[in-house]
Order: C-alpha cells, then structure tokens, then sequence
C-alpha cells in the first residue's frame, strides 16, 4: 500500500485539530500525530504543538524526498471529552490495524461530526451539578433548589453569548453578573435564605477544571508554553466570574446603603 | 457522610455531562469525584485547612483516575477533570471577590491567599501523582527489559 506524505500527514493534523479544538492536552495532541505518521512508516516527524496552533514536519528520509511542512492554527476552541478520547482510541488503533488513509478520514470525519449531549439533558444536568455542590457547601434545599434554577439560566445565556463570536473574558463576566442578579432576586423573593452560597454554587458551572488540569499535565511534560499559557486561560476565567459578580454585588451595597 | 458522598457524586455527574465525557466513563468519573470529596471531608475533620484538604482530596481523584485509566483504556483527563471540580475553591474565589467589594484589604490578603494556595494544592496533587506514574510505569517496563533478558 502506497500512501503520499501529504495524505498522511493531512490524516495526522486532522487528528490533531479535532483533539487541540475539543480540550486535550498539547503533549497527547503532538505524541497523536507523531504515531499517526509512524504507523504509516515516516521515519522523520516533529510536531510542535501549542494551545493555538499545531506545526508538523515530515521527511521521507530519502535523499532525494522534500520535507513537508503543515501548519494549522486554532481558532475556536470548545470542550467535547468524548472526542479526545475517541480520537485517542483511533490513534491506537491506527499503529496496530493497516488502516489505508482514505478509511482513517472516514473515521475521523464520523468522529468530528459527533454529537455532544441533548441541549435539555446538559441543562438539566448544569442544574443537578450546581444544586449538589451547593448542599455539599451547606446550603439549605431551598438554596439548592434556587441555584438549580439560576445555573441553567446562566447556562443558556453563556452558551448564547458563545454564538455571537465574544471571547473568553466578556462570556465569564455576564455568567457572573446574570448569577449575582438572579441570586439577589431569589433571596429577595425569599426563594432562599444564603445569598453567598447560591452564587457560589452557581457559578461553578463556569469555573476553568479543563483549563487548571490541562495546565498541570502539560507542565510536567515539559511543554512549558503551553502550562503557562493554560494557566494564564484559568486566571482569566477565574477573574472574569470574580469581576462580574463584584460588579453586581457592589451596586446592590450601594443601593441598599450597607451589607446586608 | 454517605450523604455528602451521594451529592458529590451527583455533582460531578453533572460537570461530566457539561464536558461531554463519554457515556461509559460518566459513572466511573463520578465514582472518583464522589471519593475525592470524601477523602476531603475527613480530612477536614483532621487537619482543618482548605489546603492540606483540597490536596488530599486531589491526591485521591487523581490515583483513582490513573487506575480507571489503565484498566478501562481511556484517557486520564476524562476522569480527572470532572473529579477535581467538586474541590475546585469556588467559594474562597467569591469570598476573596466580597472581601475587595468590602474594602476590607486584610481579609482579601487572608482569604485569597488561602484560596490560591488551595487552587495550588489542587494542582500540586495532580503534578505528584501523574510524575510518580509515569515513574512507576517506567520502572515496570526497566524490570520487564531485565527480566526478559536474564
């Protein structure tokens, strides 16, 4: 069986945007390709990947072959585990199976068409992780009950805000400001008694788990740019929640003229 | 405590969900959530500090995670991540953000400190324990290299 270098090098980097694109790991994204291309017998591959943009090079090792070079940069970036792990599969499977090129595009073309869970379900399981944490910090059922009903609030804006080409900073910030006013209203209408700890389980649907971990995992494989550049995506988020609920919070104290 | 172990569970259910993790692993992942907050809630009762508690409890989620890892074939990440949300300080965040709001100055140094000293044992757990696989299964290959040669 007789591939193109360029073929298997398309089938690579494809792989590897789809798992860049969907919150792996660089160092996962760049061992990926670099199995890919082996299983097709490359004997020359380096990859460098970091969180917004992947660079491969492919050499046949014959005098007389030209290098390839390929670079893909990462716009958008969404978090759908199920396709890391899948293409993680698929890489596994690629190194032991002679798969030809054309049915490994197939099968990542199924992959990246995935869907993710039903709209309903990741609403109400928004709500149902919101609702849990907040009777793990101590919060009344009726606390509870509230902030299942704010999160997927939050949830549906956050994920509207999404669509309109916003970033990062301005997403976090209006999930934040929609929690707090919702909080205060809940308490208001005496739909809860613990105005802290309603926000605080509401928000946790926005907080950076992917982003922390990913963090960590690339800086003990030695891919420090991308640790940094992870971590720096975490404090953002994490400000971001912080500014927007602050902003919220400091207009209600001065409205009502004190802590309440 | 079965009940706190019951909501830790459901909770990270509903991270899993939120992060699209495939739906085999779900339980799995929640399984070790729920016993990471278990692991940090004792701790709790022992060493009462945030930090000392959320490493723990990290600690757990990610040796739990690594297992399930290599026996169920998937990859680290869709069990970590969801594990560690539940330990995440989100309450240490808003405390730290009203203490600013409150212009209390002492309380912001005390409370967000604490808390990113938390978020860093969060981190730090997962930094030991993944270093130490990686080095036991480096050891594990070395001794099968030596005992297949012998």
């Amino acid at each position: 069986m007789y591939h193109t270098t360029k073929n298997i090098l398309s089938l690579a980097l494809y792989a590897g945007e789809i798992m860049l694109q969907n919150g792996a790991e660089t160092y996962r994204v760049e061992d990926t390709i670099i199995r890919i291309c082996q299983a097709y017998n490359i004997s020359y591959v380096e990859s460098f990947v970091i969180p917004t943009g992947i660079f491969v090079s492919v050499d046949q090792g014959n005098a007389d072959t030209k290098v390839v070079t390929f670079i893909k940069r990462i716009k958008t970036r969404t978090i759908d585990l199920n396709k890391v792990s899948q293409i993680n599969d698929f890489s596994r499977k690629v190194s032991v199976s002679n798969l030809s090129v054309e049915e490994g595009m197939e099968i990542l073309k199924k992959i990246d068409t995935l869907s993710k869970y039903p709209k309903k379900i990741k609403l109400f399981c928004s709500g149902i992780a919101s609702a849990c944490f907040g009777l793990l910090l101590g919060a009344t059922y009726i606390d509870s009950l509230s902030s299942f009903i704010i999160s997927i609030l939050v949830y549906i804006s956050v994920s509207f805000i999404e669509h309109l080409n916003s970033n990062l900073f301005i997403q976090n910030f209006i999930g934040g400001i929609i929690a707090a006013l919702l909080a205060i209203l809940a308490v208001n209408i005496h739909l809860g008694i613990n105005i802290d700890k309603i926000i605080i389980s509401s928000i946790m649907i926005l907080v950076p788990g992917v982003a922390i971990t990913n963090a960590v995992r690339d800086s003990i494989s030695g891919e420090l740019l991308s640790g940094v550049a992870r971590s720096a995506e975490a404090i953002i988020i994490a400000i971001s929640i912080a500014v927007g609920v602050g902003t919220v919070m400091n207009a209600w104290i001065y409205l009502r003229g004190g802590i309440s | 405590m079965l009940l706190q172990f019951v909501f830790a569970f459901l909770s990270t259910i509903g991270f899993a969900v939120l992060f699209n993790i495939p739906k085999k692993a779900i339980l799995k992942a929640s399984f070790a959530g729920g016993i990471g907050w278990i692991a940090y809630a004792f701790s709790n009762n022992y060493f009462h500090s945030p930090i000392v508690d959320s490493f723990i409890g990290a600690c757990i989620v990610a040796i739990i995670s690594e297992i399930f890892a290599r026996k169920f074939k998937e990859t680290v990440t869709v069990f970590v991540i969801p594990g560690i949300i539940p330990l995440v300080p989100g309450a240490g965040m808003y405390y730290t953000m009203m203490a600013v709001v409150e212009r209390d100055f002492n309380k912001f140094a005390l409370v967000g400190s604490e808390t990113m000293f938390t978020a860093g044992g969060i981190a730090v757990a997962l930094l030991i324990v993944s270093s130490m696989t990686r080095m036991i299964v480096q050891l594990k290959t070395k001794f099968k290299t030596i005992k297949s040669s012998m």
